[in-house]
């Protein structure tokens, strides 16, 4: 019912989006999940055509959202916002009643005699019968939320966008309006779109995810079970996960696996090759640990230039955009002599930082165990050579790790 | 109390406040150097208008002026009503976007220019006000006219009407000088009654117009982005609505000078006495405007009789003082 074909979007230089495509269908729970940042409300507001697309379209029932009349764009779809500042002091009836605003009939009143019934039944639904009569401006922010849930009630719309509507309410309440959300989807056939950072939720009672990158990228859309893997949480969030099947209801269940303990690496040298942002949470973590981090080459203006001089990190650097020069490869060959461990944590290979897995090669011949985090096929744009050599110190003793936790947790062996 | 008597003393209260405008005509009437009782008062009234220096007195000079009162009071208000629902800001008045400043330098323009026609002098300030604002609202609209962008511009304006102004002061002769101080602290010794009836037809068909808009008002309250989500035209609206507001205002300044805080204290104490709903805020404001400023001016011209204090010194004396108990009463719930 809603299509979205190429849709590209940007805010002043920063870009949101690029040729994004997908549809939502009639009747389904659609919710989008992703990393904080990454436009899941800018897509909502996209799709309800509040903000305008400089690319591509998005069609409701193959019209462009921006042609459609706003009061009968209200009449199709109500939003539920993430939260809302309250300075008017209305009672909660009065802000209810406003939902009725695009079907008002009369100038004056937002209701008839005819949608009080509606206003009524959505006061029941979400249980604020009883503070019907107090003020907003008295409420608290979950009675808050249930308020602005039940004016888009009102509103009797097909459709229902909801930004982390359920995000400050109590358990008891969140599993209500969960199941009201689910009855008038199973029943009504109301559309929905949900943001949710919920996953177990959002598995539970979705037809479809929709699961961004930070990069507001699609990463995978589809059912719970084919876009929730520990693979793709994994890649999104960066989180050691583990997913299961609920032993109740059978939907994909995230059990992140927390490592309690943590790590001590005081003393131990760790020299890391990173760069465009691959060492930021590296870096952090094992400046906590108290290992004493050296970084380099890195180019200046790098993202982790900024991370490792803030944490009064050692680093080589080199000419902001410039392949890296022999002289600052001998500089960083120096430093690397000096160091216990070597990570490579690099992602996105280039002719500009190739050099680099030559000085994991001599740390390798010179004994300096060397770990490469995540490394990629697909992320090498040498034409294979990168991705070969990578290969190859992993033949001479290089040891592939999947993700940080996994390279704390060794490196926290080898201190004990 | 229980309910109902909460109930019967607002139905009460709201009666009170529908004739308030006329008991207030008649405390004005009565009011001035010229001593009346309250039984001359009423043979004058009932008798109509004739040559008597007293009958002249209440029918051609104290009936206009408490008429004039009226008016300014209800734009004023009105005008305030619309300006802080619109900008979401409890701070907001008549003034804030810059047409106190306009209509000065318009006035102050037109005064020392050696103008002295009672014509002029309100169209001029008229013209100054609505220029200040549309200036404003083309500013900001260039960055989709967010509140804040608003008042910033409206303050900018404000400022540099204020030293435009300052610098025809400074440039002026002494006697038009005095003149404009008066004029900017509020003056309704109306210059020329053909405005009066003009003044009212603009300030009625006003109310009119925004009472139509009452819904639209309070979708506005509640956000920009929640307003179009529930089917307003936002841009369009807030358009019609700071055109309404602004001609009020500029009808008001040119007819009155600077009249403070009427535009900002009425509308609070309605909205506290009547609640935020703008169908109902919006008759009170008017009504209770209108009183409060006659009011206001029959004591500015009888407390030292039979000379005059300006009228905006007694609203803001009136006035500061109850905003203040409001405030430390209701604290940011205003």
């Amino acid at each position: 019912m809603i299509q979205v074909n190429n849709l590209s979007f940007s805010f002043a230089t920063n870009e949101i989006f690029s040729n994004l495509n997908f549809n939502v269908n009639r009747g389904e729970i659609l919710s989008i999940i992703g990393p904080n940042g990454c436009g899941k409300s800018t897509l909502l507001r996209l799709l309800r055509g509040t903000l305008k697309a400089q690319g591509g379209e998005i069609l409701w029932e193959d019209i462009p959202v921006g042609q459609i009349p706003s009061r009968e764009m209200a009449r199709k779809v109500a939003i539920v916002p993430q939260s809302s500042t309250v300075q008017f002091p209305y009672k909660v009836r009065e802000l209810v009643a406003m939902g009725r605003y695009p079907h008002r009939k009369n100038l004056l009143r937002f209701q008839d005699k005819s949608d009080l019934r509606e206003i009524e039944q959505a006061l029941v639904m979400t249980d604020l019968l009883p503070l019907a009569e107090r003020l907003i401006t008295q409420l608290s922010g979950g009675e808050l939320q249930r308020v602005l849930l039940a004016r888009a009630l009102a509103q009797n719309s097909s459709v229902l966008f909801l930004d982390e509507a359920t995000s400050h309410l109590d358990i008891d309440h969140r599993l209500e309006l969960t199941e009201l959300m689910v009855r008038l989807n199973r029943e009504e056939h109301i559309t929905i779109i949900q943001i949710s950072h919920d996953l177990d939720l959002a598995a539970a009672i979705s037809q479809r995810i929709l699961l961004l990158t930070g990069h507001g990228k699609i990463a995978d859309i589809g059912s719970a079970e084919k876009v929730m893997t520990a693979a793709n949480l994994q890649r999104i969030f960066r989180v050691d996960v583990k997913v299961e099947s609920n032993p109740f209801t059978g939907t994909p269940q995230i059990v992140p696996l927390i490592n309690n303990s943590t790590h001590q690496l005081t003393g131990l040298k760790v020299h890391l090759i990173c760069g465009g942002g691959s060492g930021t949470t590296l870096m952090r973590r094992l400046h906590v640990a108290k290992a004493q981090v050296t970084a380099g080459p890195i180019n200046r203006g790098d993202s982790d230039e900024a991370v490792a001089t803030a944490l009064n990190i050692p680093l080589v650097q080199e000419i902001p955009f410039n392949p890296f020069l022999k002289s600052t490869l001998t500089t960083a060959e120096q430093l690397i002599e000096k160091t216990d461990i070597l990570v490579v944590t690099t992602q996105w290979w280039g002719a500009g930082n190739l050099p680099c897995l030559g000085l994991a090669e001599t740390a390798l011949k010179q004994g300096i165990p060397v770990y490469l985090l995540a490394q990629q096929q697909e992320q090498d744009y040498t034409d294979g050579k990168a991705w070969g050599r990578i290969q190859q110190l992993q033949q001479q003793g290089g040891k592939s790790i999947r993700n940080e936790e996994h390279l704390l947790d060794e490196l926290s062996h080898l201190t004990t | 109390m229980n309910k109902r008597q909460k109930t019967n003393l607002r139905t009460l209260g709201q009666f009170f406040l529908l004739l308030s405008p006329l008991l207030a005509i008649l405390v004005s009437l009565s009011a001035g150097s010229l001593e009346l009782s309250w039984n001359r008062l009423f043979s004058i009234l009932l008798h109509g208008s004739g040559k008597e220096i007293a009958e002249v007195i209440v029918w051609q000079i104290r009936l206009p002026r408490a008429l004039l009162a009226g008016l300014v009071g209800a734009a004023l208000s009105l005008s305030g009503v619309t300006f802080q629902a619109v900008l979401r800001n409890p701070l907001a008045d008549p003034y804030l976007l810059g047409v106190s400043g306009g209509a000065a330098l318009g006035a102050v323009a037109a005064l020392t220019c050696g103008v002295q026609s009672p014509i002029v002098i309100p169209l001029a300030a008229f013209i100054g006000a609505l220029t200040a604002l549309s200036l404003v609202y083309l500013v900001a609209q260039a960055h989709t006219c967010s509140s804040h962008t608003l008042i910033l511009a409206g303050v900018m304006v404000g400022s540099l009407a204020a030293a435009l102004l300052l610098f025809l002061l400074w440039r002026a002769p002494a006697d038009a000088t005095r003149q404009a101080i008066f004029w900017l602290a509020g003056n309704l010794s109306l210059a020329d009654p053909d405005w009066l009836s003009w003044g009212w037809l603009w300030v009625v068909i006003g109310f009119l117009l925004l009472w139509s808009q009452s819904l639209n008002l309070d979708l506005l309250t509640q956000g920009e982005e929640t307003a179009a989500d529930l089917g307003l035209h936002v841009g369009r609206t807030r358009l019609i609505l700071f055109a309404l507001a602004g001609a009020l205002t500029a009808c008001a300044v040119a007819l009155a000078g600077l009249v403070g805080f009427v535009g900002l204290v009425i509308p609070h104490i309605c909205r506290l006495l009547w609640g935020p709903g703008h169908r109902l805020l919006l008759p009170f404001s008017a009504l209770l405007g209108s009183s409060f400023l006659i009011i206001a001016d029959a004591i500015a011209r009888s407390l030292y009789a039979p000379a005059e204090i300006p009228v905006g010194v007694v609203t803001a004396v009136l006035g500061a003082p109850f905003f203040l108990y409001l405030l430390q009463r209701k604290g940011g719930n205003l």
